[in-house]
């Protein structure tokens, strides 16, 4: 026996697949993957919150004691005006149980209906209204949270997403930023339609209150001067809110389908 | 959004050098390849010139750690959802096996024959299972005769 010295003539140990196709076929995969099954348990969220009864809710929801890290209340007279006029709304909205107000001392310009039945308004929010009907709509437009129960459909999704990103990929690694950022465009439309859901019952609510919808686009027009010159185009597609202008036209189109007027509003009172 | 940022900065430098190191790595290879091509390595357990008188036999032994870059490691992880080859890591087993063999003739420049050469694999990761790094440990070894030195003119090296 012989050894001839030789070298193979080519490595047949080695795949010749370009590594960035690879990556790019595989990532598609995934994405499509994870998408159906988010969509398809979104599905199941939205039939179970339709199931689940407002007893069941606040049952569960007692158990869980979230701190949502807002604080002690530091403005009573205020929290206890808004509270009337979330209460005014009641011959018009049938909730499903009462909804508790707080305001927190904040620059924000902002409300949000959080599981629980309890509602806060930060008080940037009363500084840049001038209406009681405009900040009647933005408190109706929370109140329609409650009612749609948007907060329990979102927390659902929320839920279904990190159980996905967990049993996928042990809740690590870069895929699952990937899979974030994915959902979280789905999550921002499916948003946007809770949202303007959400307007539709609160204009309901405003003319069912003052018999017109007068002040409904305010806090949307305030806040579209402000943001006049700024070039906003590309966040829109991250927003979790419709953008403000489809906003108010929509708000427009819909009042004027429904037959509602719009007349003047009345001052809000501040301190 | 910042995380996703990030996340896209480390592929690109993964992936650039990554393929940088590798590609330096492989021309090494091959060059040194060439070079030591003519000292006989099998997996025998006799020398192939059965007649030849031996000096002296020694254990020689290469061995080498080489990481993966974090391009490829998102690649395996992805090919662990889907199941097949995992293409990513074939270069690192390839330059790994490769490396360490020309490590262990490096270390018997003299040897006239290297016998019962085996190859074994570890894979070293670090860390829990969200911060692990894949790395890749390849241990060459054999044996490394000599001929006595009137024999060794006849040698075919």
């Amino acid at each position: 026996m012989n050894y001839e010295p030789s070298l193979p003539e080519h490595n047949d140990n080695v795949s010749l697949q370009h590594p960035v196709r690879e990556f790019f076929v595989l990532v598609t995969g995934v994405l499509v993957f994870v998408l159906i099954g988010y969509w398809a348990l979104g599905f199941v969220v939205d039939v179970a919150v339709d199931y689940l009864s407002s007893e069941q809710e606040s049952k569960l929801l007692s158990k869980l004691d979230i701190n949502w890290g807002f604080g002690e209340e530091s403005m009573p007279e205020e929290q206890a005006k808004l509270q009337d006029l979330v209460d005014a709304f009641k011959p018009c909205l049938s909730l499903p149980y009462p909804i508790t107000v707080s305001l927190v001392k904040s620059k924000m310009v902002n409300a949000m209906a959080v599981p629980g039945g309890k509602m806060v308004v930060f008080s940037g929010l009363l500084d840049s209204l001038s209406s009681t009907n405009g900040l009647m709509f933005i408190l109706a437009h929370e109140l329609g949270h409650f009612k749609n129960r948007d907060h329990l459909r979102l927390m659902g999704r929320g839920i279904v997403l990190s159980i996905l990103a967990m049993l996928a990929f042990g809740g690590d690694s870069g895929i699952s930023d990937i899979l974030a950022s994915t959902i979280n465009l789905r999550t921002a439309k499916y948003s946007q339609s809770r949202e303007s859901q959400a307007d539709r019952t609160a204009l309901h609510a405003l003319q069912c209150h003052f018999g017109h919808v007068g002040g409904a686009t305010e806090l949307f027009e305030t806040l579209q001067a402000e943001e006049e010159g700024i070039d906003l185009e590309f966040l829109h597609y991250f927003s979790t809110h419709p953008e403000l202008q489809q906003r108010i036209d929509d708000l427009y189109r819909l009042s004027q389908e429904l037959g509602y007027p719009t007349k003047g509003t009345q001052k809000l009172m501040k301190h | 959004m910042e995380s996703l940022t990030v996340f896209l900065i480390l592929l690109v430098l993964g992936y650039v050098f990554g393929k940088l190191a590798e590609g330096r790595h492989y021309r090494s290879i091959q060059a040194r390849e060439e070079m030591l091509v003519r000292l006989p390595t099998t997996s025998c357990k006799k020398p192939m010139g059965k007649s030849t008188p031996i000096s002296h036999a020694e254990l020689v032994h290469g061995h080498v750690v080489i990481s993966i870059d974090y391009f490829k490691q998102l690649l395996a992880g992805l090919r662990n959802f889907f199941g097949g080859t995992v293409q990513s890591y074939e270069t690192l087993l390839d330059r790994a096996r490769r490396e360490a063999i020309l490590r262990l003739k490096e270390s018997c420049p003299t040897a006239n024959e290297i016998l019962n050469l085996r190859i074994e694999t570890s894979s070293i990761s670090k860390g829990g299972n969200s911060e692990r790094v894949g790395s890749v440990e390849v241990l060459a070894y054999g044996t490394a005769i000599y001929y006595s030195q009137a024999s060794t003119q006849h040698s075919p090296l």
